[in-house]
């Protein structure tokens, strides 16, 4: 009889707080369909067989463990929040002779109920969704769409582990608040008197200059090589100045505009001011919050976004050729075999190389300091930021192919640097000082650099006896077998993607055999892996965005609801001694503008400043389209700001309504 | 001088779907002449908040007038109103209504900046009043720094400084400890004597006994009324108590 009797309390309960509860219910559901979809997919079988899919996959499970760390803060954070707010109910029951014990039965009843409800209706819809979602990720990786329905039964068991642990959590958190807390504490719940906030001028110091630093360093970093190590440090400086600025900053500002008497006793601002200062002591963090998630799934989004959309454009710069061959040429033979297959297999397929591309070249990476380069490998760090490629051309390959007639001496070098800047005057390596005789600021395309994301130099120098020499003496070195150079053969093919894959396949058999360390690219044969890769990235990025807004837009909700309840008393005061009903909604209205959209227009800048640093770790992944990343970035600001506003919308119509029930006139 | 004319109010509330009728108000009339110090006495549920409310314009009477220095409130429009309180009647409550997001100060000054006062008139304002109330050394405080007396005697600053024809109080020492409650009758009293005319709505025979007239409410109806003149307060007090004894036992009603 009796625990039928908690078993119907705890409903009851549910039903009565439905506007704070049902948001949270729901959210459990999302949370369960995306994990259990994220955990459907990354154990598919259908898609780890498919090329590229294995890649596809170890993306996909880290996502998984990204919304499973996510989900379990955010579903912990917002549930104490419910609690919080429900702390008198519970002070209630304590006075009217529920023991504690009994108002933790009711709450374990009421767990087991959001948890069953969660589950079932998340697994039900994960279930249905996830082939949905199944076919939209085919889609996106360009892959043939199978036929067939499957459950997944790894992610049938991981969902429930995972979320009876948060929930069970959740609930010995509760437990523990209503157990340490007095019913006469309960009873007053959070309304203990606000004391006012102090200014904190080193954190307004430290705020402006980490902000003021990770915005200077995306604006000076020159090199994506740069860019890669110094990347990190600007989003801890930025995530940092937000949190500080966010507290402290806007808490020194108020007080700034309280200071002039002018501006503080106008009727707009009256109010405002000292209502703000009050909402930012209590929601700074959580503005904060809503700001960084806010600004990473603008970036995620956008660069995800423009790498799919940019895939052919990345395809077509990390290689600029149909058909590229690189190859060390052992001393007892020379290159003419190779260009003599080739020759052979473009006849037998009827076609002609277009913007041939040949030349010759030694190639090594050391690390660089100042003039001197380091190769003996045995001293090299690879993991340093010094660490730089070397690719020396004869002055002869380079004045064919880019028809010039430079001339150089005996120790004296052309240098043009890729991703880096070269500042000194002469470079000594393997023993040999070269003295810089110009500094080039183009030259012959090529695909040699596209995959190291270090600084790259090509070196003309005088003719291949140098070029001989330095392959040499670096073989010597590191103790290799000694060739005399390397080669590179390139061109374009005028044919369909079929034909010119059929030729690429081609030229592996009849190349390889003689030139076993031969390197053979084709953009044709690496579009799959790409799709996988980029494809896999983008779908990502959409997801997690997905889920972070979720997050946000419920975190926005909650304020909005705990500000309306704290501020109703507020403002019947206000409108007893003298207030109009408009004024004090016009003085709502701007306030919720304010605090809602804070966090927006600080990501937007936040977004601006980091644009120039996001540009070139783009091209660091072969992404040199900025127009596109621009457009991407916009896009995905607009549909942003868009479900923003849509949720302000609906959040303000409840917070109005918290606040004008109950008032009079 | 009339300054508060009361004239056959009668309230009926309805619930939503309209079952059932309350009548808060059955006739309820009387005037309020200029520097008169009223009180208004009655039990709970005698209708005196519902009276309060509709004196301040928060409420609409079913029936009945309420005129303000002969403006009939009826007539003010809906745009009006807000500033029509502010301009005309200074409001002290029981539970103070003081804000916590303002300092004692800002509390003060918040009908005036809705009237768009410029800081110098404000504070020029304030410091006779400041003076008076003794309250000059907690202006820069928060209400949660200080005791119920001192957020009563602000919140009696802030009903003054706008110089309202007439202060609604209600309950004003409702909260308070006894030592304080007579400090803010005795305050009641000095402002009474400069000229400002109170009305006070109260359960207790002491405040009531500080009053130049004390009203009575029965039923929605002004069922006697008592005028102190040359009284002490505890002649007063002795004679509310008889009136009140005589309406607990339902004694006959007479003016």
């Amino acid at each position: 009889m009796s625990r039928f009797f908690y078993a119907k309390l705890a409903a009851t309960n549910l039903k009565k707080n439905a506007q704070t509860h049902l948001p949270y219910i729901l959210t459990c559901i999302g949370t369960v369909m995306m994990y259990y979809i994220m955990v459907f997919l990354s154990e598919n079988e259908d898609l780890g067989n498919m090329a590229g899919g294995s890649n596809m996959q170890t993306i996909l499970s880290l996502g998984s463990y990204v919304i499973a760390i996510f989900a379990t803060i955010f579903l912990f954070y917002t549930h104490s929040f419910l609690i919080k707010r429900r702390k008198k109910e519970f002070g209630l029951f304590n006075i009217l002779g529920m023991e504690k014990k009994h108002i933790s039965k009711v709450l374990m009843f009421e767990t087991l109920y959001v948890a069953v409800i969660s589950l079932g209706a998340g697994l039900l819809g994960g279930i249905l969704f996830s082939k949905l979602i199944f076919m939209v990720l085919l889609k996106i990786l360009n892959f043939e769409v199978p036929l067939g329905f499957s459950v997944s039964g790894p992610a049938l068991a991981a969902v429930p582990l995972l979320f009876v642990g948060i929930f069970l959590l959740t609930l010995l958190n509760t437990l523990r608040q209503i157990h340490l807390a007095k019913p006469v504490e309960l009873l007053k719940g959070g309304q203990t008197g606000e004391k006012e906030p102090k200014t904190k001028w080193p954190l307004v110091m430290i705020g402006m200059l980490s902000l003021g630093g990770g915005y200077y360093i995306s604006l000076i970093t020159k090199s994506p090589l740069a860019a890669l190590n110094k990347f990190f440090i600007a989003v801890i400086l930025v995530m940092v100045g937000t949190y500080c600025l966010f507290t402290a900053g806007s808490i020194a500002v108020l007080k700034l505009l309280r200071r002039n008497k002018g501006y503080y006793y106008q009727t707009r601002h009256f109010t405002a001011v000292a209502g703000m200062m009050y909402r930012m002591k209590q929601n700074a963090v959580g503005l904060a919050n809503i700001c960084i998630m806010a600004t990473a799934v603008l970036v995620m989004v956008s660069t995800t976004v423009s790498l799919y959309i940019g895939m052919e454009d990345v395809l077509r710069t990390r290689y600029p050729q149909n058909i590229m061959i690189s190859t060390p040429v052992p001393a007892h033979q020379s290159a003419e075999g190779l260009q003599t297959s080739v020759h052979e297999v473009l006849a037998q397929h009827r076609l002609e190389g277009k913007a041939m591309l040949d030349y010759r070249y030694a190639a090594f990476a050391g690390n660089q300091e100042g003039d001197t380069v380091i190769t003996d490998e045995s001293k090299m760090s690879n993991a340093s930021s010094s660490v730089r490629q070397f690719y020396m051309i004869p002055l002869e390959d380079y004045n064919r192919l880019t028809n010039r007639t430079a001339g150089l001496g005996d120790n004296e070098i052309m240098i043009y640097s890729s991703r880096n800047v070269y500042e000194e005057d002469t470079l000594t390596v393997l023993n040999r000082t070269f003295t810089v005789k110009e500094r080039l600021d183009s030259f012959f395309e090529n695909s040699l650099d596209r995959v190291s994301i270090m600084g790259n130099y090509y070196i003309v120098v005088k003719d291949m006896d140098v070029v001989k020499a330095m392959e040499k003496a670096r073989a010597e070195e590191n103790g290799y077998d000694p060739s005399s150079y390397q080669y590179y053969l390139g061109f374009d093919l005028d044919a369909n993607e079929a034909d010119i894959s059929a030729v690429y396949q081609d030229i592996r058999t009849a190349v390889g055999s003689d030139y076993p360390d031969s390197r053979i690219e084709s953009p044709v044969a690496a579009k799959a892996s790409f799709f996988a890769i980029y494809g896999g990235l983008f779908f990502l990025g959409i997801f997690l965005g997905a889920l972070f807004i979720m997050a946000t837009v419920l975190i926005i909700y909650y304020k909005q609801v705990s500000e309306g309840y704290d501020d109703k008393a507020r403002f019947e005061i206000m409108q007893k001694v003298g207030m109009s009903r408009e004024e004090v909604k016009d003085s709502i209205r701007s306030q919720v503008l304010i605090v809602f959209f804070l966090p927006l227009v600080t990501a937007g800048i936040h977004i601006a400043f980091a644009f120039p640093i996001i540009t070139k770790l783009l091209a660091v992944l072969n992404l040199t389209n900025v127009g596109l990343f621009a457009w991407c970035t916009a896009g995905t600001i607009l549909v942003f700001a868009l479900f923003y506003a849509i949720v302000y919308g609906l959040t303000a119509k409840v917070y109005y309504r918290i606040v004008s029930c109950g008032t009079s006139a | 001088m009339t300054i508060l004319d009361v004239n056959n109010l009668k309230k009926v509330y309805t619930t939503r779907f309209g079952g059932s009728h309350v009548q808060a108000l059955s006739n309820v009339s009387f005037s309020v002449e200029q520097g008169e110090y009223v009180a208004i006495m009655g039990e709970s549920g005698s209708g005196k908040t519902t009276l309060l409310n509709i004196l301040a314009s928060l409420d609409k009477p079913t029936s009945g007038e309420v005129l303000l220095k002969g403006k009939r409130l009826s007539t003010i429009k809906e745009k009006e109103i807000s500033s029509f309180r502010r301009e005309n009647l200074g409001f002290v409550f029981q539970d103070f209504n003081l804000l916590d997001t303002f300092s004692l100060q800002d509390n003060i000054f918040l009908p005036l900046v809705l009237s768009g006062k410029s800081y110098e008139e404000m504070s020029w304002r304030l410091q006779p009043i400041a003076r008076k109330l003794g309250i000059e050394d907690i202006l820069a405080q928060y209400p949660y720094e200080v005791s119920g007396g001192q957020k009563q005697r602000c919140a009696v600053a802030r009903a003054l400084i706008t110089n309202p024809q007439l202060i609604l109080a209600d309950e004003p020492t409702g909260s308070l400890d006894s030592q304080a409650a007579e400090g803010l009758l005795r305050l009641f009293k000095e402002i009474n004597q400069d000229g400002q005319t109170l009305l006070m709505v109260t359960h207790s025979v002491k405040a009531a006994s500080h009053a130049k007239r004390v009203l009575f409410i029965k039923d929605g109806e002004v069922f006697h009324q008592l005028y102190k003149a040359g009284m002490s307060d505890e002649a007063m007090y002795q004679k509310i108590s008889d009136t009140l004894i005589t309406m607990a036992t339902g004694g006959a009603r007479h003016e």
